[in-house]
């Protein structure tokens, strides 16, 4: 079974309270029907930089909890910064990807290895504090409060369907530059 | 002729920079900082400046982050300064070709104050940059100058003001800026 993207961002919108969050790809236009005007900014144009933007703003805030929404894809595109992410044992990290095999923006032609790439594997070897795979929704609602809480950097590999949305099909949002500075003047103004 | 800069030198200088960054950075509203050190470097090691990341090793007010790739440090960078945290990049040129997408996606169209230190590794002493019998020397400030972004060479001891002013610079335009350290620092 594989879970709607859709319906976890519902579920993580749901819970995540006062958490950043990081949409990339697919997830990017749905966040923006799910949580409009929050605390995030989706990436496009640097594929695989998502967890990367995601560690620097846990790094910068250690009080709250950010949750990266990486694809397969887009890893495989950075795949080092799963260690380096590791290394930096950024404790209020979350890293969710959303795993369909294929390159679904681009036309949904499969990326190399498929299914078959073992996400959970690589981040445990990369010394995440926590790594695992979920596929079903009820499963999902059960350890989210979990995975919002203990110490990280905690990684996991969600087995999902396409998304209604790629952001070939649903052009529009805010431009990355304002994304940031919204964010940024967010954080401040919450300080 | 250029000179070699000592680390110490270089280590002091981001020291200083780092605090007045902190500095404006409370002026800002930002108020105290989570953290105990003055600033972040990330860093995808460098040969030139290889005796400034051993010293940085030992300094407890700087936090040092390896990253696997330059890609990482532009977009880690990026979060840190939304963040309201002081950062310098260290790299070397490889790293600045290897990452030239990062650098127009998240520096320049995000419009984020990256501020890169570049080791010219090979740079030879008694050439300029441009007329370098190699390509990752020669290449390095046109590729720069082709993306728009300022830059300036620490080419001695008595260049390691530009640090601080091209930090401040890349704060006031709103994106990259970088110093190439031109021979390797002792």
């Amino acid at each position: 079974m594989a879970m709607k993207p859709e319906e976890v961002l519902r579920v993580i919108q749901a819970a995540r309270g006062n958490a950043i969050c990081i949409p990339t790809m697919t997830t990017g236009p749905a966040w923006r029907d799910i949580a409009p005007d929050d605390l995030s900014a989706g990436c496009v144009g640097f594929m695989g930089g998502a967890s990367s933007l995601g560690l620097g703003l846990a790094l910068a805030r250690p009080e709250r909890r950010v949750i990266v929404f990486d694809g397969d894809g887009s890893l495989l595109m950075q795949l080092g910064s799963l260690a380096t992410i590791a290394g930096s044992r950024a404790r209020n990290l979350v890293h969710l990807l959303f795993k369909n095999g294929v390159y679904h923006t681009s036309g949904s032609q499969e990326i190399p290895g498929g299914l078959t790439v073992d996400f959970v594997t690589m981040a445990r070897g990369a010394g995440y504090a926590m790594a695992l795979a979920i596929g079903e929704l009820d499963e999902f609602k059960r350890k989210l409060p979990q995975l919002l809480t203990a110490a990280g950097p905690i990684f996991v590999e969600l087995h999902t369907t396409l998304a209604d949305q790629t952001p070939m099909t649903a052009r529009g949002g805010s431009p990355f530059d304002q994304q940031m500075e919204r964010l940024r003047g967010k954080l401040l103004a919450a300080k | 002729m250029p000179e070699s800069i000592p680390a110490s030198l270089i280590i002091d200088t981001l020291k200083d920079l780092f605090r007045e960054a902190r500095a404006a950075r409370e002026a800002e509203g930002w108020g105290p900082s989570p953290h105990e050190h003055l600033g972040w470097i990330l860093s995808v090691p460098d040969t030139h400046q290889k005796t400034v990341l051993a010293a940085l090793d030992k300094e407890q007010t700087i936090r040092v982050l390896t990253c696997a790739t330059e890609d990482e440090a532009c977009t880690i960078a990026a979060g840190l300064h939304a963040g309201g945290e002081p950062v310098v990049l260290m790299i070397q040129h490889a790293g600045l070709y290897a990452s030239v997408n990062t650098l127009r996606g998240v520096a320049m169209d995000g419009k984020v104050p990256v501020f890169y230190m570049i080791g010219l590794l090979q740079r030879e002493k008694d050439k300029d940059p441009k007329e370098s019998r190699h390509s990752m020397v020669r290449y390095c400030e046109p590729l720069l100058d082709t993306f728009g972004v300022p830059h300036a060479r620490l080419e001695g001891p008595n260049d390691v003001h530009l640090i601080a002013e091209y930090y401040r610079l890349s704060r006031q335009r709103r994106g990259p800026t970088a110093v190439l350290v031109g021979l390797e620092t002792s």
